[in-house]
């Protein structure tokens, strides 16, 4: 039930122009940059260069590297998180001994800054002082090149990212779960079936929908990633773990390449877009088939 | 004994698992703990484990950290808590005033008005930069102005085409989120720039880094209280409105008091957003609003290796919002936050 009455208008512009200021300048801002060629070092006058800017990207093969390994960390560390965060869920809601005390420390990692939580493993995976190296070398592979050897270094972003946010997975999922009725799992019971029957049988299908909805969303937010790379391998070895966002700071910041920025931007844009929709696409039909 | 509760072996193992990521979630907090402890020796003769065991701790990192030798780091501290409390603040009560409009009253936009709007604001600037010969803060500005009014004035007039209801605006709202940051701090960064040299200076001030994190937080604010609100018994509201009240009394006086719980966990996410924020302190502060992330980050490289102050600078980045932590997780049992995901 919704009214009418003239004071709406007082408390929805507000928050509506703020937003509409700071989304519609960057948009026009940047989207018309794109389309010119434009530097502030060396300053060169700005030119006109039609889609000039999006082709040079397409071409570069550094692009595509980045989206590949932005891709790869996303997409691995978004599973894990699901995997993991999904099964710590379960056990907390079929009330494990000690859950009150698991809940609150489970949430903990979501709250540290992700600089600090790059910081922090540095210093454990460090070759010489770190406790990991000693772990390694005790069973046998000492001086393992976590942070220097493009392969571990990539697994070394994931577990961080899994780290961080398998708390915002588990507590949507738990929070989810608390609400599933208990009369269909009575009905389970009678019948029998077993504990990966009843999971696979209810609670995955009934869980479908929040589940969709959380991998989204932690989707799109990994694509972002810079901080947690920012700090722990600065892109490196050479760029071989440089993401997209850090890959666009390096041309805009250290390059001051506007035009070229602008249009990278407006390539990860799509590119989150086009993975959003083939994501809900490809899901849709096995939430229609669930409702 | 419910159905829910776990039979016989399974209990142990999910016992097990959760012991497991306990030690895995503890495991780098208590790392970051220690050393922030330990001597410089102690940190550079290799790793370990337990103070008082295997080594004495110290006072020393903290001690330089405090007494201000390692650099400004309580200057950031506060450039932290004025801008996180007070853009957490304004995005709460201006986030919820909207959540709430958009849940008890009606609103009717039309495809078209918006479509006028971009439109005009795109042309607008195109114009008053390439053709008026204006700068970039000043033409963007003007455009602005004029697509506003422009699509006032246009939804005042019937206009034919599809009309977006409530749920289209949230939806909209909510999909700023999606514009990768990046775009929006570097092109903010610029705009400041342009808006400094017009004699506004917004890069590395109080208002320039609040305005932009306010915006960024309203779309989650708005999408947490909407499921609120939501939720709250509309008879109480109804029963004011026969007596007349007015709605902004029903708001403040009934509506706000009734989601308290609500507005201190949106307040606090939206503070935990603000205060780990990254990117656009990175574009938009150079030195006396710097948050602490920035300082953590830059730590690093300033100082190699000494675990122990880097530790302590990263301590005090995390402390006020493990606090945070333990009074939200006891909001959170309510499922307060499942509304908001549906």
């Amino acid at each position: 039930m919704t009214r009418n009455d003239p004071i709406k208008h007082f408390f929805i512009w507000p928050a509506l122009l703020i937003v509409l200021v700071i989304s519609i300048f960057p948009l026009i801002y940047s989207l018309t940059t794109s389309f010119m060629s434009l530097r502030l070092v060396p300053p060169i006058p700005p030119r006109f260069v039609g889609f000039g800017n999006y082709i040079e990207l397409l071409q570069n093969p550094r692009f595509w590297h980045v989206t590949w390994t932005t891709t790869i960390i996303a997409f691995i560390s978004v599973g894990l998180q699901y995997v993991i965060g999904f099964s710590v869920a379960l056990a907390l809601n079929r009330n494990v001994p000690g859950e009150g005390l698991f809940r609150v420390s489970f949430l903990l990692p979501m709250l540290v800054a992700p600089v600090a939580v790059a910081l922090i493993a540095r210093q454990i995976l460090n070759p010489t002082m770190g406790p990991l190296n000693e772990l390694m070398t005790f069973f046998g592979f000492p001086n393992l090149p976590f942070l220097t050897q493009t392969r571990w270094a990539i697994g070394a972003i994931i577990s961080v990212e899994v780290w961080q946010w398998t708390p915002f997975v588990m507590l949507m999922l738990l929070a989810g779960l608390q609400t599933l009725p208990d009369d269909v799992y009575e009905a389970a019971a009678l019948e029998n079936a077993s504990s990966w029957q009843q999971f696979w049988g209810i609670t995955f299908p009934m869980m479908l929908p929040i589940s969709v909805a959380v991998v989204f969303i932690r989707l799109i937010e990994s694509y972002k990633i810079i901080d947690t790379v920012f700090v722990m391998t600065g892109g490196g070895p050479g760029i071989s773990t440089e993401t997209l966002t850090l890959f666009a700071y390096q041309e805009g910041f250290k390059k001051f390449n506007l035009g070229y920025t602008s249009a990278l931007s407006f390539l990860f844009l799509i590119v989150i877009t086009v993975i959003g929709l083939v994501y809900l696409a490809i899901l849709k039909p096995y939430l229609e088939k669930h409702k | 004994m419910s159905v829910r509760d776990l039979k016989g072996n399974g209990r142990w193992w999910a016992l097990a698992g959760c012991l497991l990521w306990l030690a895995f979630t503890f495991f780098p907090l208590y790392w970051v703990t220690i050393t922030s402890f330990k001597s410089p020796l102690g940190v550079v003769g290799g790793p370990t484990y337990l103070p008082f065991v295997d080594f004495e701790p110290t006072l020393t990192a903290w001690t330089e950290l405090l007494s201000g030798q390692r650099g400004q780091f309580y200057n950031n501290f506060m450039a932290s808590t004025i801008i996180g409390l007070s853009a957490s603040v304004i995005a709460t009560a201006v986030g919820s005033m909207a959540a709430y409009a958009l849940v008890r009253f009606t609103f009717e936009v039309k495809l078209l008005t918006g479509v006028i709007f971009v439109v005009v604001a795109f042309g607008g600037y195109l114009l008053g930069r390439h053709v008026a010969g204006y700068g970039q803060a000043i033409s963007l500005i003007y455009a602005f102005i004029a697509a506003l009014a422009l699509a006032i004035g246009s939804s005042r007039i019937r206009l034919p085409g599809p009309i977006l209801g409530n749920d289209d605006i949230v939806f909209w709202f909510v999909s700023q989120r999606m514009f990768p940051p990046i775009v929006a701090a570097f092109a903010l960064f610029l705009m400041y720039t342009e808006m400094g040299k017009l004699g506004f200076k917004l890069v590395d001030t109080y208002t320039g880094l609040t305005f932009a994190y306010v915006a960024f937080s309203l779309p989650i604010v708005i999408w947490l209280m909407r499921d609120f609100f939501a939720a709250l018994p509309i008879e109480v509201e109804e029963a004011a409105m026969v007596d007349n009240v007015p709605s902004w009394r029903i708001f403040f006086g009934i509506v706000v008091p009734m989601s308290k719980p609500g507005l201190i966990a949106t307040f606090m996410i939206t503070l935990a957003f603000v205060w780990n924020e990254f990117l656009f302190a990175l574009f938009l502060t150079n030195s006396r609003w710097q948050t602490l992330p920035i300082l953590v980050a830059g730590q690093n490289s300033q100082r190699g290796d000494e675990w122990w102050s880097i530790s302590a600078a990263a301590l005090v980045a995390i402390i006020p919002m493990v606090i945070m932590a333990g009074i939200l997780s006891r909001l959170m049992r309510s499922g307060l936050l499942l509304g908001a995901i549906k």
